[in-house]
Formats: C-alpha cells, structure tokens, sequence
C-alpha cells in the first residue's frame, strides 16, 4: 500500500501531461474537423479536393507514424529542416490534432449526410441565409448526431496519449515503465491502468450528460 | 386586377425528362387555388420553383410584378432573396428544427431576421399558436408533438414572417387520416381571412369546399382549370375526369 501512495506521486505527475495533451488535442482537432468537414463540402474544388487528401493521409496512415515524422522526421528534411525543430511535446501534440481533426471530420461529414434536405428548405424559405442556416439549424443538429462518436474519438484520444512514450515525452505510461524497471514489480501497470480507466470514466459521465441535455424532447 | 403571381410558360427538364412544360397561369390577391392531379404531374416542382427551391429551365415568374426570373433568367442572389420574402411555405413532411423547441421554430427567423423588436416576435408567436390552438405547446420540442400539431406549428412558423402568399405543398400528405381535419382547419380559416394561398393536395372535398379556383395538372402541363363546380361537376377533359373518378372512389 505504501508502496502504490509513493510511486503514485510521480505517476500523477506524468498523467499531468496526459491530461494536458488530452484537451489541447480536443480543444483544437474539433474545431479543425469542423473546418475541415466545410472544406469538403465547398463547391470550390481544390478545396475540397485539399480537404479529402488531407483525411485520407490521416486516416490511411498509423498514427505512431505521424508522430515520429513531427518529432524526428521534420528536422531531417534538407534546408528547410532545421527551422522544424520543435519540443518534442509541441510537435506531438501537432501530429495528434492533425491526425484527430481528419477522424472528427469524418464525424462531422457524417452527421451532416444525417440531416434532412427538408432543413435547409426550410431555412431558406424563412429567409436565412447559408450561414445562418448553418450555425442556427444545422450544426446544434449535426452535434447531437455527432455526439456518440465524439466521445468514442475522446476515449480513443485518451489511450493514445500513450504514444508519447515512443517519442519519449514523460507521460503517465513512460513512469509506470521506469517504475516497473527500476523495482522489479507489475504493481506501477496496474496503477496506471487503474488512472487511465479514471479518465476514461470522467469521459463517459461527461458525454452521457451532453447526450440527456441535447435529447430536444 | 392585382395579380400576386404570374406565371408564364414556365418549363422545368431533368435531363430528357421534361417536368413542366409550359406552365402558365395567374394567382390573383386573396385567391386561394387548390392543384389537384396524379402523382408524378409537376405540382409540387411547380410549386416550389415559386420560392426558388427548384430551379427552372425557361418561362418567367412574376411575384407581385417583380421578376424572379424572366424568359429563363433568374435575377440577382439579393433580388430573390427579397421577393421570395414575401412568401411562406408549409412542406408536407413539416420541416421543423427538431432542435428548437415550438416557440424556438416560430421564432428563429423573425430574431435573425431582425427586423422588429424582440417583444413584438414573443407577442406574435403567442398569438399565432394560440390561432392554431397550440398556446400551451410552446415550450415543447416538436418530437413530442403528433404529425397533426407539427404542421399546424410549421403553418404559424410560415405566418410569423406576415407572408403575402402562402403555399402549402400537399400538407395533409404524411398524416394519419384522423389528423388532417384539425390542419385542414386551420388552412380554411386562412383562406377566409382572405390569404392569397396555394394549395397542393389530394384532399378533393377539400379542395372543392375551399379553392376558389382548382388547377388540374397532369404529366407537366395545366390541362385544366375552372371553379370548383367546373372541375369536379363538370370536368371538359377525359383525364380530368379519369383522375377525380380514382380518387373518388378510394
């Protein structure tokens, strides 16, 4: 017992980093799928021609990949690769929202199929304009179908924060694996593992209220 | 003689397919006009090419003399913007943001819109769901309410805007037998307080007791058209007639 109340200091202190990448990868890959998912749809072609190549090479690629090119693989790149030298922890957390920004796209583009054409007649009839239209009736709708699948993406985001580990940025998993290392024991996994399924809970109470409270009934 | 709507040779292709083909007629003020015929006969392109949801290929629409698009040119993204202003529609499957609650539906674009303060929007949502006997659903989402209280929110919705004409694109089509009386209603008292109105429909008795005039269409084109008593007592043309005798029968 002692033992799991002195090496849980350290390991919070890496979950710290966990939780920071967690919401800095939410807070801008969402807004980024969005943008990303009205690129697709625009009537201006390399735009959405832009957008589609985009979520293929995020989605058709391994994530640990993309990692290890932001973190390693930039500098490399002849003249220019000495100005992409970045913190590892920046250039991870880039990798990350480029990479969960195709995947909320894809969400998002989804939950607009979702939506009758009758909306957007409707709207235009009532005189509003696209982007009335758009903020005022079709996103609150596209959010509520989204909704799920967000948070499955959330959950996924949390795991996956573990692969900071390959680009060796001090995180919950790297202390656990010192722990383990250093004294010979399985205990700092389960630890870990018992912090991770914490997250994971705050997640799913989170998401299972924003589903109650976006019901419209 | 003030025409509302002027519709000339108005023609509508999908490809080969030719949808309307030379549709012409007038809709004076205050007239309420019922379109009548088969399925599959153009009405509701016609219908909805007055409020540029459908674009047509050629012929021209005048809304209150103002072109929306004339010998197939359509006029500016503002010019008909402001002259389908002037006109509401009611859809057969309702249309309301599920998102919004009753009072939400009727209000949105009034608050957009912002032409008028917010207490003149509350006090005209009010009175108009009273008119359509729904006051005490304002604060209810519309997945609570039945297909019969949906459409009579999308009419007050259409009616929050102070349209000149209204047009009503079969909006008793996707409801339970039982439920069309309590919209048909509301849609005659409209008619009474003189609404310049189009209505697309294959309620018959409907049409005969409210239109005061009744367009027959059949395969894109307007084979008839008369009072009421003309077309359903005394109908000129053997199509007419084979269409009023099936629907009659069931």
């Amino acid at each position: 017992m002692d033992y799991i109340i002195q090496i849980s200091g350290p390991m919070l202190e890496g979950a710290r980093t966990t939780i920071l990448l967690f919401l800095i990868v939410i807070l801008v890959s969402i807004p980024l799928g969005f943008l990303v998912t009205l690129m697709a749809k625009s009537v201006i072609k390399p735009v959405a021609w832009i957008a589609h190549t985009y979520i293929y090479v995020m989605r058709g690629t391994p994530l640990l990949l993309q990692l290890l090119f932001f973190c390693f693989g930039l500098p490399q790149i002849p003249v220019i690769g000495e100005y992409l030298v970045m913190d590892r922890f920046v250039a991870a957390s880039l990798g990350f929202i480029l990479n969960y920004g195709a995947y909320f796209a894809e969400i998002f583009r989804g939950g607009m199929l979702s939506i009758d054409k009758g909306q957007h007649e409707a709207a235009k009839v009532l005189g509003l304009s696209k982007w009335q239209t758009l903020r005022k009736v079709i996103l609150a709708q596209m959010f509520r179908v989204a909704l799920p699948a967000v948070a499955n993406e959330s959950i996924s985001l949390v795991k996956d924060t573990a692969l900071l580990y390959a680009v060796a940025v001090p995180e919950l998993l790297n202390y656990a694996k010192t722990a383990v290392n250093r004294d010979f024991t399985v205990t700092p996994f389960v630890v870990a593992g018992v912090i991770y399924l914490l997250m994971t809970l705050v997640l799913t109470l989170f998401f299972k209220a924003l589903e109650k409270r976006f019901k419209f009934e | 003689m003030s025409n509302m709507i002027e519709v000339s040779d108005l023609q509508k292709s999908f490809g080969k397919l030719d949808v309307l083909k030379k549709v012409s007629f007038n809709i004076q003020a205050g007239e309420a006009v019922a379109v009548i015929g088969p399925s599959g006969s153009g009405k509701s392109t016609m219908l909805r090419s007055l409020v540029h949801l459908e674009e047509i290929t050629g012929g021209s629409i005048f809304i209150q003399g103002k072109p929306l698009v004339e010998n197939g040119k359509y006029a500016s993204g503002a010019s008909i913007r402001e002259i389908t202003a002037s006109m509401g529609m009611v859809f057969q499957h309702f249309n309301l943001f599920p998102h919004l609650t009753v009072r939400g539906n009727l209000e949105l674009a009034p608050r957009m819109l912002k032409r008028e303060s917010v207490k003149e929007i509350t006090t005209r949502s009010e009175n108009l769901l009273s008119k359509v006997g729904l006051a005490e659903k304002a604060d209810v989402y519309p997945a609570k309410l039945s297909g019969g209280q949906k459409q009579r929110v999308a009419i007050a919705r259409a009616l929050m805007l102070n349209p000149d004409i209204l047009l009503f694109d079969e909006p008793t089509s996707a409801l339970d037998p039982e439920l069309t009386g309590e919209v048909l209603r509301v849609i005659r008292q409209l008619a009474e307080e003189n609404m310049t109105m189009i209505v697309v429909t294959h309620e018959m008795n409907f049409a005969r007791d409210v239109a005061d005039r009744v367009i027959f269409m059949d395969n894109g084109e307007i084979t008839e058209s008369g009072t009421p008593e003309q077309i359903f007592d005394h109908p000129q043309q053997e199509r007419t007639r084979i269409f009023l005798n099936q629907e009659t029968r069931v």
